[in-house]
C-alpha cells in the first residue's frame, strides 16, 4: 500500500488511540449497533430524548410557562399539571423544558467555545513548539489550578450577573483541558509517515493540521468533550442556583432549584425534578463519553 | 532543580499577576475608584466631597497606578487589606475565621471520600469484570452526575425536615458537619473510587505481584504488602488536587448549610459588593490553591524521578 495514495489507512494501521477518519472500516462500524457499548446506547438514547423534547417544547409544552394561577398554588401531580404547581402556580413541567433550554444551550455554547478554542491552541502548540508551546502550558497549568467558581464570582464582581459572564467564566479555565489534550494526540500524530508525505506533496502547514492531523484527533476529544458537558451543565446550574447566572424572568433548572427550595417541605417535586433533570442529562452525556472511551480500547 | 526554580518563578509570577488583577477591581468596576477606596479604610460611605480629596492624596491615590500596586501589596502581605464594607471589621479577621472553616470543611469531606473509596476501589479491582465490580463503577459513574445542590436539599429534606435526626445548618456542633461533608464528598469518593480501582488493575497485573504470590505469600498479605501501596500514589496526587479544588469549589454547600467558610464570604461579598472581601478571599482562595498544586507536583517529583525527565521535555 502505498502512503502517498491513502494518508488516512496508514493511521489505521498504526497503534495509535486516534481515531481514523474518513471511510475507514472503523468508521462503517458506526451504522452498526452491536458494536456500541451498552452505555453508549443507553447514553445517545437518553440524549436525543431530551433533545427532542426540549427542540419541541414551544409546541409541546402544556401550559405558557410564565402564567400563573395564585389559586392553585404548590398543588401535587395531577389535576391537568403533571408535575404539579409552583409557588406562584405555574405549571412545574412546561417550566422545566422552557429552563432546560437555557441550562443545556448555555453548557453546549460553553463547551463548543472551549473545545474549539482549545482544539485549535493545542494542535499550534504541537505544530510550533518552542517558546509559545512553553509559555501556552505553563498558563494551562496555573487556570487549571484556579477553582472556577472563584473565576466565576470574580467575573460576576466585575461584570455583573448574567449569562454572559457565566459563559465567559466557564470558557476561562475550561479551554484547557483540550488544549492540552489536542496537544498531546497531535505530537503523537506529527511523526507519522502520513504528515510527511503530506508535506512531501507541499501540502501547506494549516492544511495538514486541518485536514490531517484534526480528523485524527477528534476521536479522543469528542470522547473527552462528552465527558466534560455534564461537569458544564452541573456548574451553570450552580451558578444559577446562586443567583448568578440565569436571571428572571427567565429561569434554567439550577435557578428553579433555589426558587423551589423555600417551598420543599410542602412541595418536595420543586426541587426534585429541576435536579433530576440536570442529572439525567449530565448523566447521558457521561455515557456517551465513557461508551466512546470503551469502544476505542475494543478496537485498539 | 531547574525544574524546581521553574515552578517556583511560575508560582511567584502567577500570584503577582493574580493581586495585581484583584487589586484593580475598584478601578475597572463602576463608580470612583478612590471613594470606593477609602470607603475600605475609612467606612464612611457618605464621605462629602473636601474629605475624598484629602484622603486621596492621604492613601496616595493620586499616585501612578504601579506605585498604588505596590503599596496595596505590602500592605497586604503584612496583612491589613482594610475594612470590610457590610461588617466594619478588618478583612484580615474574616478571612483567618473563614479559612479555618473551610479547610475542616475540605479536608474532613477528602478524608470521608478517602476511606470509603479505597477498600471499594480496591474490591472493585479484585472482582474485575464480576458484578459488584460492575455495580460500584455503575454508581460512582452515576454520582458524578448528582449535582451537590440538588444532592444537599435532599439531605435536608430527609434527616432534618422530615427525620428530625441531624440539624439543617449552621457549624457548630459535630452533627452539623454530617450533611456538608457528605454531600461535598460524593464526587471525590466516586472519582478516587475510580481511580483506585485503575491503578489498583495496574498493579495487580505487574510481575511484581505475581512474584510475591510465587514466594507463598497469601492474597490478602500480597495486597496489604504490595498491592495497595504501590496502588497509593495516583491517588494521593489526586486528593492534593481535589484539596486546592474543594477550597474554592465549596461555596454551594457552605450557602445552602449556612457554613461560615470562605465559599460563603465571598459569595456574600460579590452579592453585595464589598470589595476588600472579595479581593482578600480571592487572593488567599488563589493562592492556597496554587501553592498546593505546586507543592504536589514538586512532592511528586521527588517521589518518582522519571516524571521529573517527562516534565522537562514538555
Amino acid at each position: 500500500m502505498s502512503l502517498l495514495d491513502d494518508p488516512e489507512s496508514a493511521a489505521l494501521n498504526s497503534t495509535a488511540k486516534a481515531v481514523p477518519a474518513g471511510g475507514s472500516p472503523s468508521q462503517r462500524g458506526w451504522t452498526n449497533l452491536r458494536t456500541w457499548p451498552i452505555s453508549l446506547r443507553v447514553g445517545v438514547a437518553l440524549l436525543i430524548t431530551i433533545l427532542v423534547i426540549l427542540i419541541l417544547t414551544p409546541w409541546i409544552a402544556p401550559y405558557d410557562p410564565a402564567a400563573q394561577d395564585l389559586a392553585n398554588r404548590l398543588s401535587p401531580s395531577g389535576d391537568g399539571h403533571p408535575l404539579g404547581t409552583d409557588q406562584l402556580g405555574r405549571d412545574v413541567l412546561s417550566r422545566l423544558m422552557w429552563g432546560g433550554r437555557f441550562s443545556v444551550s448555555i453548557a453546549a455554547i460553553t463547551l463548543a467555545i472551549c473545545a474549539v478554542s482549545g482544539t485549535l491552541i493545542g494542535i499550534i502548540c504541537a505544530r510550533r513548539r518552542g517558546a509559545l508551546d512553553e509559555f501556552v502550558m505553563r498558563v494551562t497549568d496555573i487556570l487549571l489550578s484556579f477553582p472556577e467558581m472563584i473565576v466565576a464570582l470574580f467575573l460576576v464582581a466585575i461584570l455583573g450577573a448574567n449569562y454572559v459572564t457565566l459563559v465567559i467564566a466557564l470558557v476561562i479555565g475550561g479551554w484547557t483541558p483540550f488544549a492540552r489534550l489536542a496537544r498531546g494526540l497531535a505530537l503523537e500524530i506529527e511523526p507519522r509517515d502520513f504528515i510527511e508525505a503530506a508535506r512531501a506533496l507541499g501540502c501547506s502547514k494549516a492544511y495538514i493540521m486541518l485536514r490531517h492531523v484534526l480528523p485524527n484527533a477528534l476521536g479522543p476529544l469528542l470522547a473527552h468533550a462528552a465527558l466534560r458537558f455534564g461537569h458544564k451543565l452541573i456548574t451553570v446550574g450552580a451558578l444559577s442556583f446562586l443567583g448568578l447566572g440565569v436571571q428572571p424572568p427567565n429561569s434554567d433548572w439550577g435557578s428553579m432549584l433555589a426558587d423551589g427550595q423555600p417551598y420543599m417541605v410542602r412541595a418536595p417535586g420543586l426541587v426534585i425534578y429541576p435536579g433530576l433533570a440536570i442529572f439525567i442529562t449530565a448523566l447521558s452525556v457521561t455515557l456517551i463519553g465513557r461508551g466512546l472511551g470503551l469502544r476505542r480500547d475494543r478496537q485498539a | 532543580m531547574i525544574f524546581f526554580i521553574r515552578r517556583l518563578v511560575v508560582l511567584v509570577a502567577t500570584l503577582l499577576i493574580v493581586s495585581f488583577v484583584v487589586f484593580l477591581i475598584p478601578y475597572i468596576t463602576p463608580g470612583d475608584p478612590a471613594r470606593k477606596i477609602i470607603r475600605a479604610r475609612v467606612n464612611d460611605p457618605n464621605l462629602d466631597d473636601a474629605a475624598v480629596e484629602r484622603f486621596r492624596v492621604m492613601y496616595g491615590l493620586d499616585q501612578p497606578i504601579l506605585k498604588q500596586y505596590a503599596e496595596w501589596l505590602s500592605n497586604a502581605l503584612r496583612g491589613d487589606l482594610g475594612l470590610s464594607y457590610t461588617s466594619q471589621v478588618p478583612v484580615g479577621e474574616l478571612i483567618s475565621g473563614g479559612l479555618a472553616v473551610t479547610a475542616t470543611l475540605a479536608i474532613t469531606s477528602l478524608l470521608l471520600a478517602l476511606v470509603l473509596a479505597l477498600p471499594l476501589g480496591a474490591l472493585a479491582a479484585v472482582k474485575r469484570g464480576k458484578a459488584g465490580d460492575t455495580v460500584i463503577t455503575m454508581i460512582t459513574q452515576a454520582f458524578v452526575a448528582i449535582p451537590e445542590y440538588w444532592l444537599a436539599p435532599i439531605l435536608i429534606l430527609v434527616f432534618a425536615l422530615k427525620l428530625g435526626v441531624l440539624p439543617s445548618a449552621g457549624w457548630q456542633s459535630p452533627l452539623s458537619m454530617v450533611l456538608p461533608c457528605l454531600t461535598l464528598a460524593l464526587r471525590p469518593f466516586s472519582y478516587f473510587t475510580q481511580v483506585t480501582r485503575a491503578s489498583m488493575v495496574t498493579v495487580l497485573d505487574s510481575p511484581h505481584m505475581m512474584a510475591a504470590r510465587a514466594r507463598g505469600l497469601s492474597f490478602p498479605a500480597t495486597m496489604v504488602r504490595h498491592g495497595i501501596r504501590n496502588s497509593l500514589l495516583p491517588v494521593v496526587t489526586l486528593v492534593s488536587v481535589w484539596l486546592g479544588g474543594l477550597l474554592g469549589g465549596s461555596v454551594v454547600v457552605e450557602v445552602i448549610f449556612g457554613i461560615p467558610g470562605m465559599g460563603r464570604l465571598l459569595y456574600e461579598a460579590v452579592v453585595n459588593g464589598d470589595i476588600p472581601v472579595i479581593q482578600a478571599a480571592i487572593v488567599c482562595i488563589v493562592a492556597l490553591t496554587i501553592v498546593i498544586t505546586t507543592l504536589t507536583d514538586v512532592l511528586y517529583t521527588t517521589i518518582n524521578p522519571t516524571v521529573r525527565t517527562a516534565n522537562v521535555s514538555a
